[in-house]
């Protein structure tokens, strides 16, 4: 000490300051040592991973293409998205935003909250969809008020069409946003919130192979999440285009029919019964595919509750999610079925009509009495005596011998999500549907063997029957995919190999073979050509040199031949053409508009007479006017009702 | 004489002292540099650092006893910034703070940087007479009033952080004027028994608000804190000094925590973790021992100093100037709570670097003086 220290002890408290100084310095250097040498690695990890972000490339779906393998059904053309940034968020109140959004773009203020609520449970950096496919008007205004809200960013995203009148609707099916639930699913493994998958019709079949995979973008953000630098890009990978075995001129024709049909409610499908191939599928009414895309306005909101409301159930594809009793149609496998089981023969086919059975106390009748027809007439004639007895010859275990060679208690395996399991007959059925105690009895046999009551199948089921029938017995997967075209390089990594169709499952042999002696199939193959070429009850139809087999059919369903307004019997017709050189296999159900022959067969023939123009360059002999609305035809006389049933007490 | 005084001046001047500071200095503007590659700070620094340098030596070539003779003027003239710097219109509000005065040319000024020093003369001025006996009550009471003027005036101006680094300034020139052992031991007890009883009865009469609440939980807990609220300060400058790992990120500089503005004021409170990150933890303790060797230096300073107002205004300097580190670095540590002080002689700003040079000054001119008389 230079200077006089008598205060107390200076020196050592000077030395209590330099320790104090030293001891709070090395404590900062203890704390550096957790930090850096410690802790130093997980801490990089988390500050790179704040910097660095991956922006998915949506990848481009593949197309949807007509069996021309050109005409595009489905594709892709790009949208504008104005999104919100989350990160440029931090100090703005999300909900705030909302209504300012909501008024300046347009859009419904409600499903904004709903979704800024919901976004908030996510992880971080997930930006927030506030309108889709913006107009030129809204990318204006979201540039010109980027001072206001600088987290408002404009993003360009694939934008799946189709086409807008609903055509095909029920194939093609739409996409969507994965839900939440399918998030957790195994086949969508990879998929993140907000990517589109199909979710319905062959967009969901075929979903792993249309849907490509994303590209991303490896950038660098700053602390309000605007890109700084691009590490690197990964292009994405387009999915593959599928071309389906529709083709567009019978699709264009069948889908007509039924919308110019009397109820405007039913299902034409064209099959190819040599491959299994459907050459046209339309279900009516349709639906626009395009309005799940405008769910997220309110516009679109009301429009899809419309269409999920309506009581005629557009969303459902008829052709495999609905049932219907096959009614006479049902006789085609019934007479294939009674030769090979011997309960009728060739030589000696004959079966008493007798304008219809007493079964107990009950008398079911048929609409004409018919003496003692063959197969063949019986057939033609549509003579339900004579299969009532063919049933009770056959017996409940027959039928379900029939039912199980022509696979009728399967699903057909066709490529579409959703199809129902037909309703076939059996003790089970009946228990299942009338109580534990009801026996299987005589009459419910009679029922079973004309297509009613315990026989309820699906247009497509009861299409791929008559298509074996048509071919001698090769019952094929009916199917919509021809060919999934590859993507890239042979041989490169993510190449991604053509495809043609499969059953969807790999154990399923197609096609089944159900081996129907030559002479059997001749026999009944006649009594279908006479349905249409020898005065029987679709003989309104009829094409010279081009010749139709079919079967017309009536589903009860509330009594049959009844007319009860809304409520009447649907109108079937299913065949095939030629009749022994098989090409095409139509089947057509009009619902509720009564007598098959009446407006299912009509309905078909303009799709033959398509058809015939297509393949044999002229003008199909003795078509039918290319009328909007079918009315009775100058020919053979309307049938009436061709059959009736008094299920409840017929004593007459 | 003035020769000799010129040759003594130079055989006696602390030269480490001045190239040590110059050298931390310096190796701060390059940091500041790094922090904001793409800003003009580190530039103004280094102005700044001429500036620093000719004041220091405009007060270490004279004699700081006739300076602390007129510190009541220095005192006085201090307190008037501080007023002046709560008129709207002059005072720039930064970040809800009224501390900044706004200098054409130079850009903004902090006069809390300067009342510390002529604080701290004022204080030394008192002190600093001739001493007999124990402290009495009336000169710590004193004391505290020279201090209590500026710290009200900076109250005003919402600048806690400044206020804290004011407080040892007074506690070491107490310590050092003979209080009472048994009182200060006392104070330390009671300290530590009190403060969290304090915080307690802050907390539940809310004079403790919210937000620094939160401040003080995000350091009890900076991994749970609300990363994007109230802890979000402390995680990235925890993120960043991490980051550093043993000799600094192998990020590239435009993609480091301050350029990606992920670090706040990355060139002024947050320089040390800056450093932290490009330096790792080699650059870091090299950084804490220049600290140490420069606190060392200046106390030993003190030891020689001629007079105990000499003693004295170097150890209240080393006072302020450690507080300040302490809690500087504690707080990029995530030991302290978010406070806005700058590191002397490394964050970016002149009233903070000048006034830094002018204690030393002062120091250096206590030194050179030790044989005089």
């Amino acid at each position: 000490m230079k200077f006089e220290d008598t205060s107390q002890n200076l020196r050592s408290r000077l030395w209590i300051v330099q320790s104090l100084i030293l001891l709070m310095l090395a404590l900062l250097g203890v704390r550096l040592y957790y930090l850096q040498l410690v802790r130093g690695q997980y801490y990089a990890e988390i500050a790179q991973n704040q910097r660095i972000r991956l922006l998915p490339i949506p990848a481009p779906r593949g197309d949807i293409l007509a069996n021309d393998g050109k005409t595009a059904l489905a594709n892709s053309s790009p949208i504008y998205n104005v999104i919100l940034s989350r990160e440029d968020l931090r100090d703005r109140k999300l909900i705030s935003l909302a209504k300012p959004l909501a008024e300046a773009l347009a859009v419904d203020g409600d499903i904004l909250l709903d979704r800024f609520e919901q976004i908030g449970s996510q992880p971080a950096f997930e930006s927030i969809l506030v309108k889709q496919d913006a107009s030129p008007g809204d990318i204006a205004w979201v540039e010109a008020h980027e001072l206001e809200f600088p987290e408002l960013r404009v993003e360009q995203q694939p934008q799946r069409r189709y086409p807008a009148s609903g055509m095909l609707a029920h194939v093609l099916g739409y996409v969507g946003e994965i839900s939440p639930e399918q998030l957790k699913q195994p086949n969508y493994k990879g998929l993140k919130p907000g990517d589109v998958i199909g979710l319905s019709g062959l967009e969901q079949t075929y979903d792993d192979y249309l849907r490509g995979k994303d590209g991303y973008r490896k950038v660098i953000v700053d602390s309000r999440g605007r890109i700084q630098d691009e590490i690197e890009t990964i292009a994405p990978q387009p999915g593959q285009d599928l071309v389906t075995t529709i083709d567009l001129d019978l699709q264009n024709v069948a889908e007509e029919q039924l919308r110019t049909s009397a109820t405007k409610r039913g299902v034409i499908v064209a099959l190819n019964p040599n491959n299994g191939e459907v050459l046209a599928l339309a279900s009516a009414p349709t639906f626009d595919p395009n309005l799940f895309s405008r769910i997220g306005t309110k516009e679109g909101r009301a429009e899809y509750v419309a269409v999920l409301n309506d009581p005629q159930k557009p969303l459902i594809n008829r052709a495999v999610q609905s049932r219907y009793p096959p009614g006479s149609t049902w006789k085609i496998p019934m007479a294939v079925a009674g030769l090979e089981q011997g309960a009728i023969t060739l030589d000696d086919s004959n079966l008493v009509c007798g304008g219809g059975i007493m079964v107990g106390n009950k008398f079911t009748r048929c609409m004409g009495n018919h003496g003692t027809p063959d197969l063949k007439t019986a057939i033609t004639k549509s003579c339900d005596g004579y299969f009532y007895r063919l049933g009770l010859k056959m017996g409940l275990d027959g039928i379900m011998t029939m039912v199980d060679e022509f696979d009728l208690n399967k699903r057909t395996g066709i490529d579409l999500p959703n199809e129902v399991l037909n309703m076939t007959p059996s003790r089970e059925l009946k228990k299942r549907t009338q109580g534990e105690n009801a026996e299987w009895k005589d009459i419910d046999t009679v029922y079973a063997s004309f297509g009613q009551v315990y026989d309820v199948i699906t247009p497509i089921a009861l299409l791929r029957t008559i298509a074996a029938v048509a071919n001698g017995g090769k019952l094929y997967v009916p199917h919509l995919l021809k060919e999934l075209r590859p993507v890239g390089e042979a041989g490169a990594p993510d190449y991604r190999p053509g495809r043609s169709f499969q059953p969807l499952d790999s154990t399923r042999p197609n096609p089944k073979v159900l081996p129907i002696p030559e002479d059997i199939h001749h026999l009944v193959v006649e009594g279908m050509w006479g349905v249409v070429n020898n005065g029987g009850t679709g003989a309104a139809i009829r094409m010279a040199g081009f010749d139709i087999a079919g079967k017309t059919g009536t589903a009860q369903v509330v009594g049959l031949g009844k007319d009860v307004g809304k409520n009447k019997d649907h109108s079937w017709f299913v065949s095939y053409a030629p009749a022994y050189q098989p090409e095409i296999a139509l089947v057509a159900l009009i619902e509720n508009s009564g007598f098959g022959g009446q407006h299912a067969a009509p309905a078909v023939r303009r799709v033959y007479d398509v058809y015939y123009r297509k393949t044999r360059n002229a003008e199909p002999p003795g078509a039918l006017p290319v009328a909007k609305t079918p009315k009775p035809e100058n020919k053979t006389p309307v049938k009436k009702p061709e059959t009736q049933i008094a299920q409840t007490a017929a004593n007459h | 004489m003035v020769a000799m005084i010129q040759k003594r001046g130079l055989r006696d001047f602390d030269w480490l002292l001045a190239f040590l500071a110059i050298g931390i200095v310096g190796f701060g503007t390059l940091q500041i540099r790094n922090a904001q590659p793409t800003e003009n700070y580190w530039v103004k620094q280094l102005i700044g650092l001429g500036i620093a340098i000719v004041a220091m030596l405009l007060v270490a070539l004279n004699d700081y006893r006739k300076l602390i003779n007129i510190a009541p003027a220095f005192y006085l003239f201090g307190l008037l910034l501080l007023v002046i710097v709560l008129i709207p219109g002059i005072g720039l509000r930064i970040n809800g703070q009224r501390a900044w005065i706004k200098v054409p040319g130079i850009g903004q000024f902090q006069p809390s940087e300067f009342v510390k020093v002529t604080t701290a003369m004022m204080l030394a001025r008192y002190f600093g007479k001739h001493r007999d006996g124990v402290l009495t009550l009336k000169e710590m009471a004193i004391g505290g009033l020279i201090l209590a003027l500026p710290i009200f005036l900076i109250l005003l101006e919402h600048d806690v952080g400044s206020v804290l680094t004011y407080l040892p300034i007074l506690a070491i020139v107490i310590f050092l004027s003979a209080i009472r052992m048994r009182y200060v031991v006392g104070a330390v007890v009671l300290g530590v028994l009190l403060l969290p009883a304090a915080y307690w009865v802050g907390v539940k009469t809310h004079l403790v608000k919210n937000y620094q609440q939160e401040r003080i939980n995000v350091i009890l807990d900076p991994e749970n804190a609300d990363r994007r609220g109230f802890g979000y300060n402390t995680w990235q400058s925890i993120l960043t000094v991490g980051e550093g790992g043993l000799l600094g990120a192998d990020t590239s500089a435009a993609h480091s925590q301050s350029s990606l503005k992920f670090l706040p004021e990355p060139h002024t409170d947050f320089i040390f973790a800056v450093t932290a990150g490009n330096a790792g933890f080699v650059g870091c303790i090299l950084v804490l021992l220049a600290y140490v060797i420069l606190l060392s230096r200046l106390i030993a300073g003190a030891k020689r100093a001629p007079d105990r107002m000499g003693m004295l205004v170097i150890m209240a300097i080393v006072g302020g100037l450690t507080c300040q580190i302490f809690i500087n670095i504690g707080m990029e540590l995530g030991l302290l709570p978010v406070i806005g002080v700058p590191l002397p002689l490394m964050s970016a700003g002149l009233a903070s670097l000048i006034a830094t040079f002018i204690a030393i000054g002062f120091a250096i001119s206590v030194q050179l003086r030790r044989f005089v008389n």
